[in-house]
């Protein structure tokens, strides 16, 4: 079985352009069977990564494994589907021929199931693809990448250019398929609330640098909120602080776990992702990583 | 994936076919008329005989002027568009296959499917340069076909040798096409911008087609004819003269005679003179009409061998990774 094979393993993966580093020493696993999301601010290595995985871009240092193969310049790793960005598809030709390319150039492609995808997106075959919306191109694009029947499925900010409805059908579609056939997903944003909720794996890169990578329930249980009034010290060991906010006359502390003792006025939450990734966002990595 | 080039190419397929369909249609059309117009002036004899022998008879007249007026210029035209084809299949075929797709993003979308980088570009390039070698090949036929009617009246009085009249016939556009096809290609490929890749595909091949034009007579096996007069020359129509001089009486060679007194000549008879000299004999090396064959294949195997290494140039160029 493949099932010790993880979808992605990176050693101490770097890539250097010409105008300095998008990754550094980047030591990361990516589990099968979960939705992993890979956060961070623009330009910190994101899109990289993913052109790492594909095998479109070459690593400067270290190396990385698709499946245990090391990608390379001769085509991509047949169990990944990557959706990037742009969601490229040719504008000239229809849909109906568009899902025809995708069964001629995929052995294991499933036509019946990527036509009921474009039919549950009610998106007519017959259409030209440069004449679709947003949201029924990023469909479309969908159908292809995942009629493909891929072990892995990687979308590159896939709902930028989405209006908030059609960002939540298509979140919602993408989920439900992945999770039904334990497809492992790695989802690139720089919109954390869309990803609330819906990934179980995070790792937020920054600078290029991981700054944070773990299973979502460990990270939240590993740090805490704490909220108390000005002029009281935080009981939170300031090694551990990731990050202080002042908001409506009150401190918010974001930090990592530890007994502490109780503080007059200080409350003890359990942080939110969104929150939690944007406090490390601010802070650029000073606090101790835990996961 | 034969399918979908054929089906991303297809406007493309639909314009090759049009130019066909209008450059056979016009060269027969244009060869019908003319042939008409020599017939209706009397000139069929000319035809065959060219005008150095009939001067004096029907073909020295004013109707072979009246011809030559009327239809040299479309003829010229019409060969200097086939001369022309190999640089447009280049920039407007060759260039935008692969900078287009990189420049769409669509790249993406091919490399992400299970096939391999390789045979897509196989793909794409074979598909495409089937119609495109074949659209410049008819057209090349039927434009000689209309030209050969003229005969010596037409650009064939000059000769198979003439930068045009070698670059529209044998092997030679079909070489030229591929070459600069695989040349739009490869730059295409390595700039990922069409127009870039346009450009310097028109640029480029303009100068290939410029050197190997410079040696391409050292490419051709050259015949030596000998004259025992010193002043006979070599008939035009038997090749095309690479080199030429004087032999002396132990056979060699003299092409530079600066270092000879002629002045006492001009009281002589210039034979004599000459042999007197020791410049016994005239000589020419000339590449025979009949060889011309011969040197089309030497200099196409030249743009093939361009062609293979372009095409090389394209895979190394799509499967490398940045």
């Amino acid at each position: 079985m493949t099932d010790e094979q993880l979808p992605v393993r990176a050693d101490a993966l770097g890539k250097k352009y010409p105008r300095g580093w998008a990754l550094r020493e980047c030591a990361l696993e990516v589990p099968a069977g979960r939705v992993v999301a890979l956060v961070g601010p623009n330009g910190a290595g994101k899109s990289t990564f993913m052109g790492l995985v594909t095998g479109l871009l070459r690593p400067t240092t270290g190396r990385i494994e698709v499946f245990g193969d090391t990608p390379n310049g001769r085509g991509m790793h047949p169990a990944v589907s990557y959706l990037t960005q742009q969601k490229p598809l040719y504008p000239q030709i229809t849909v109906a021929e568009t899902l025809r390319f995708g069964r001629n150039s995929n052995p294991g492609w499933d036509q019946a199931y990527a036509e009921e995808l474009v039919a549950r997106a009610s998106v007519p075959l017959t259409a030209k693809v440069g004449t679709l919306s947003g949201g029924q191109r990023t469909r479309v694009a969908l159908a292809v990448a995942l009629g493909k029947r891929p072990r892995m499925l990687m979308l590159d900010e896939p709902l930028a250019d989405l209006d908030p409805l059609a960002r939540e059908v298509v979140l919602r579609t993408l989920l439900t398929e992945c999770r039904d056939q334990g497809i492992t997903v790695l989802l690139s944003s720089h919109v954390l609330a869309e990803l609330e909720g819906v990934c179980d794996h995070l790792v937020l890169l920054s600078e290029g640098r991981i700054q944070l990578a773990g299973d979502v329930t460990a990270l939240l249980d590993g740090h805490v909120l704490l909220v108390g009034p000005l002029g009281v010290p935080c009981p939170a060991p300031p090694a551990s602080v990731v990050d202080v906010q002042t908001v409506d006359g009150a401190q918010v502390v974001h930090a990592v776990a530890h007994p502490m003792p109780p503080q007059h006025g200080w409350r003890s939450l359990r942080p939110r992702l969104g929150q939690l990734t944007l406090a490390y966002m601010r802070s650029g990595g000073s606090a101790e990583v835990a996961a | 994936m034969t399918w979908i080039v054929w089906r991303l190419q297809r406007p493309l397929f639909i314009t090759l076919a049009a130019g066909i369909v209008l450059a056979v249609g016009g060269a027969l059309l244009l060869r019908a008329v003319m042939t008409a117009d020599i017939a209706a002036a009397g000139l069929a004899d000319c035809v065959r005989e060219g005008l150095q022998r009939g001067v004096g008879g029907a073909c020295g007249s004013r109707q072979v002027m009246e011809f030559q007026n009327a239809w040299g210029n479309r003829m010229w035209v019409a060969q200097v568009l086939v001369l022309g084809l190999p640089v447009l299949v280049g920039v407007f075929v060759g260039a935008p296959l692969f900078a287009r797709e990189y420049e769409q993003g669509t790249h993406a979308l091919a490399f992400t499917q299970s096939v391999s980088r390789t045979r897509w570009m196989v793909t794409k390039f074979l598909v495409t340069v089937l119609p495109a070698l074949t659209a410049v090949v008819v057209i090349q036929l039927a434009v000689a076909h209309w030209v050969a009617a003229a005969g010596e009246l037409g650009p064939q009085q000059s000769g198979p040798f003439t930068a045009i009249s070698f670059g529209v016939a044998g092997v030679s556009p079909a070489a030229y096409a591929l070459c600069a096809y695989t040349l739009g290609m490869f730059v295409g490929a390595v700039s990922k911008r069409t127009l870039v890749g346009m450009s310097l595909a028109l640029g480029a091949f303009v100068v290939i087609r410029f050197v190997v034009d410079g040696f391409r007579e050292s490419l051709g096996t050259t015949t030596r004819v000998t004259f025992d007069d010193p002043f006979e020359r070599v008939d035009k129509s038997a090749g095309l003269t690479v080199d030429g001089g004087w032999l002396t009486a132990d056979g060699k060679e003299v092409t530079d005679t600066s270092r000879y007194d002629f002045s006492d000549c001009a009281t002589k008879d210039s034979t004599t003179c000459y042999h007197e000299k020791g410049l016994v004999k005239s000589f020419y090396d000339i590449i025979p009409a009949d060889a011309v064959g011969a040197l089309h294949l030497a200099e196409a195997s030249i743009f093939v061998a361009l062609s293979a290494v372009f095409v090389a140039g394209t895979v190394w160029a799509v499967r490398r990774q940045v």
